[in-house]
């Protein structure tokens, strides 16, 4: 072989440059998600959604669990304008980040505002930015307490209403029970996404807030939102939790009260379902539920959480994105999950639906708590604020001693200069 | 030129091309847009020229030299302890013994382990409420148990553990290669002067050593300047900032916050450290094989 002919063979070795055999019938669609706690569920609506649509077969690519880590490697790919991605799940904060660097497919042609009507307000309006939507809502969490309905009645304690009272009852119980491993609150307050929405709700519960959206200045100095970071350093931490959950994301959060180990529990719905599953906890039947406290009774908050599906705008099968959207969230699908996971819909009819009401008789009761759900303030540069906020919240509360003023006013300063890109769009 | 030499710049435009392609193109592309502004969220912005500008702010980052002193910190704890660990690791391993070859292979498994698996293994063992850490410091007394990965020192000390354990088997392999090639002669002639064991150790072993040394403190040095996926898996850069890295702020910066232009500039002066190391230890090398040289 002359050397002419020896370089492309080389080449094509080196690079992979072969072909494949594609046949010409089937449509990939490319789907990427996590690993859901009920996968069987989800194979089974995409298994059907393939029956409705023959020579369609969906390709499910499952990412990390961690929304974080799921995030860098969807804008990794929409970044790189990848075909090979059509459709994928959403964080409730990415909307409008993917929506103004131009990554998602605007659904207003799609998803008309009569089915829109459908669903909650607060997933909806969290999808939107700037007019058109961009994501349809698949589930819907918000904060909620969890407490020890054995304990409380064993030591005469009602569930709290406010944080101090929380504080309280756990001091009481903790005294009472004399049990070294038993600690008052298990929440998330590693630096993280999560312990964002975890003091968000202690800062709105008591009337403060992480930045002010129509002045466009961080609310970190504001007094009340001063006092609650403080009140979760000084009371929450400091008193009635271990250092031990300055590391917790959810899961660990969560495997210390299973265990019997926390009075208190703060979590997103999809705790009950593993609480009272006595294969996974040791304190199922001993549950019990409620919003969040405030600081003063029924001012609580809690934190909109939940995922939404997006369209590519690189795809090349917008359409058939959007059925696979719209099947994906729709009514037969959402009641699937629930049952399933425990996972709250977002269509509002299925708070009636009795099949669901016999299973998670809670959802019910919870329907005011989501639509009240308040959502973290929808920009594009969310990522930069929140990785901000997570600094000062984590400094404060891991730094014993730490001046919460100074602090705040340092991740203020960089949370304005943040802000102030934004305000480059008035400009010519 | 002959026809030979024209096929042979042939067979290597392949490896040319793999290199500019993977390494000279990014290097250079890295270098272009750190003097840019250009945040993928904010796609109005463009992509604008700002000259020094992510420099000058790197440089007056509160958190980005925190990251610095963090990242001197790692190093400075940990390539002592793994050049000290190597070496008696790599002493015990030059010696003949049964099970000699076993045992080499066995001291390799922690470099072998991928490290995101290594990470993850050492978050169970630092684990607050089920962690070995725990465990065989305080047995079955879980009230006493301690949360490293929640305190901003622990946290720390615990990955500087987890990147020792991984990485001092690299350092005694390079350390048993010097060891291998100090012939024996010099050992028996120290012998028949009566020399002691201790003194064959610093009077032999040691500066025919350097070189050795030398080598494993540059691949190293360069090598934790850029440590990430400990960081990454095991802590996230918290609490408290206390593990925020120099390459793990970049990566956020660059992949997470769509940063382009700061991210670049942050990979860039990581890049330019790690430079200026090699070249600094590069020039102790020269010096200690002239020494090594001299009779």
């Amino acid at each position: 072989m002359s050397t002419a002919k020896t370089i492309p063979v080389i080449l094509a070795l080196l690079f992979g440059v072969h072909g494949r055999i594609v046949n010409a019938q089937t449509t990939e669609l490319r789907f990427v998600t996590w690993r859901s706690e009920a996968p069987e569920v989800w194979n089974r609506g995409i298994a059907d959604f393939e029956r409705q649509n023959p020579g369609v077969k969906v390709i499910s690519e499952v990412g990390p669990q961690s929304s974080t880590q799921l995030h860098d490697l969807l804008t990794q790919k929409l970044k790189n304008r990848d075909p090979r991605l059509d459709v994928f799940v959403m964080d409730v904060i990415w909307p409008a980040e993917f929506a103004s660097a131009g990554w998602t497919l605007p659904l207003d042609r799609y998803f008309t505002a009569s089915e829109q009507q459908q669903f909650l307000a607060a997933p909806i309006a969290a999808n939107r930015y700037r007019g058109p939507i961009f994501g349809v809502p698949l589930f819907i969490d918000a904060g909620l307490l969890y407490y020890r309905k054995d304990l409380l009645d064993k030591y005469h304690v009602a569930p709290p209403r406010t944080w101090a009272e929380l504080v309280d009852a756990s001091r009481k119980i903790l005294a009472a029970a004399n049990d070294p491993q038993l600690v008052g609150y298990s929440g998330q307050f590693k630096q993280y996404e999560g312990l964002v929405c975890n003091m968000m709700e202690f800062i709105l519960g008591n009337g403060g807030e992480l930045w002010d959206e129509g002045a466009m200045v961080s609310g970190l100095e504001q007094p009340a939102t001063r006092a609650a970071v403080r009140f979760v350093r000084d009371r929450i931490i400091g008193e009635i939790s271990h250092r031990g959950v300055l590391a917790y994301e959810e899961p660990e959060s969560l495997a210390l009260f299973t265990e019997g180990r926390a009075i208190f529990h703060r979590n997103w719905p999809y705790a009950w379902a593993v609480a009272n599953d006595p294969k996974k906890s040791k304190i199922a039947g001993k549950v019990g539920m409620t919003p969040l406290p405030g600081f003063s009774p029924g001012k609580g908050a809690a934190a909109l959480g939940g995922w939404q599906i997006g369209v590519s705008r690189y795809s090349t099968k917008p359409d058939l994105a959007w059925r696979f959207a719209t099947f994906m969230t729709g009514a037969a699908m959402q009641k699937r999950i629930a049952l399933a996971t425990g996972r709250a819909p977002t269509r509002r009819a299925l708070y009636d639906d009795s099949e669901i009401e016999k299973k998670i008789p809670q959802l019910k009761s919870l329907f005011e708590t989501f639509k009240q759900a308040a959502p973290r303030p929808v920009t594009p540069v969310y990522v930069p604020l929140s990785n901000i906020m997570q600094r000062y919240f984590s400094s404060v509360l891991a730094l014993r001693n730490t001046d919460i003023d100074t602090r705040a006013a340092f991740a203020a300063r960089d949370m304005n200069r943040v802000l102030d890109l934004l305000r480059d769009r008035q400009a010519p | 030129m002959k026809s030979s030499q024209r096929a042979a710049l042939w067979f290597l435009l392949p490896s040319f091309c793999f290199v500019a392609l993977f390494s000279i193109y990014p290097i250079v592309e890295s270098l272009r847009l750190s003097f840019y502004r250009k945040i993928l969220t904010l796609p109005w912005l463009g992509q604008r020229m700002v000259g020094w500008e992510n420099y000058t702010d790197l440089a007056t980052d509160p958190v980005a030299r925190d990251a610095l002193v963090t990242t001197l910190l790692f190093i400075g704890v940990t390539i002592p302890l793994e050049l000290l660990f190597g070496t008696g690791i790599a002493l015990v391993l030059n010696q003949v013994f049964r099970g000699r070859g076993l045992l080499r292979a066995v001291v390799l498994i922690p470099w072998a382990v991928p490290t995101v698996v290594a990470s993850q293994m050492w978050r169970f063992i630092f684990n607050d409420r089920y962690g070995l850490a725990n465990f065989m410091l305080f047995g079955a007394d879980t009230s006493s148990y301690l949360a490293p990965l929640a305190d901003p020192y622990l946290a720390l000390a615990a990955i500087m553990i987890a990147e020792v354990w991984k990485t001092t088997p690299f350092a005694a392999l390079i350390l048993l290669a010097g060891l291998q090639s100090i012939p024996d002669e010099l050992y028996e002639a120290a012998s028949m002067d009566g020399a002691s064991p201790s003194q064959k150790f610093r009077h032999v072993t040691l500066p025919l050593l350097k070189p050795a040394l030398l080598l494993a403190l540059l691949f190293r040095t360069v090598d934790s300047l850029r440590v990430f996926d400990l960081v990454y898996v095991m802590t996230q850069g918290g609490p408290a900032d206390a593990t925020n890295v120099l390459q793990f702020y970049g990566y956020k910066k660059t992949f997470a916050e769509g940063m382009i232009g700061y991210g670049s500039a942050i990979a860039v002066t990581v890049f330019l450290l790690s430079l200026a190391l090699a070249l600094i230890y590069l020039r102790g090398f020269k010096t200690s094989r002239w020494e090594g040289a001299r009779p």
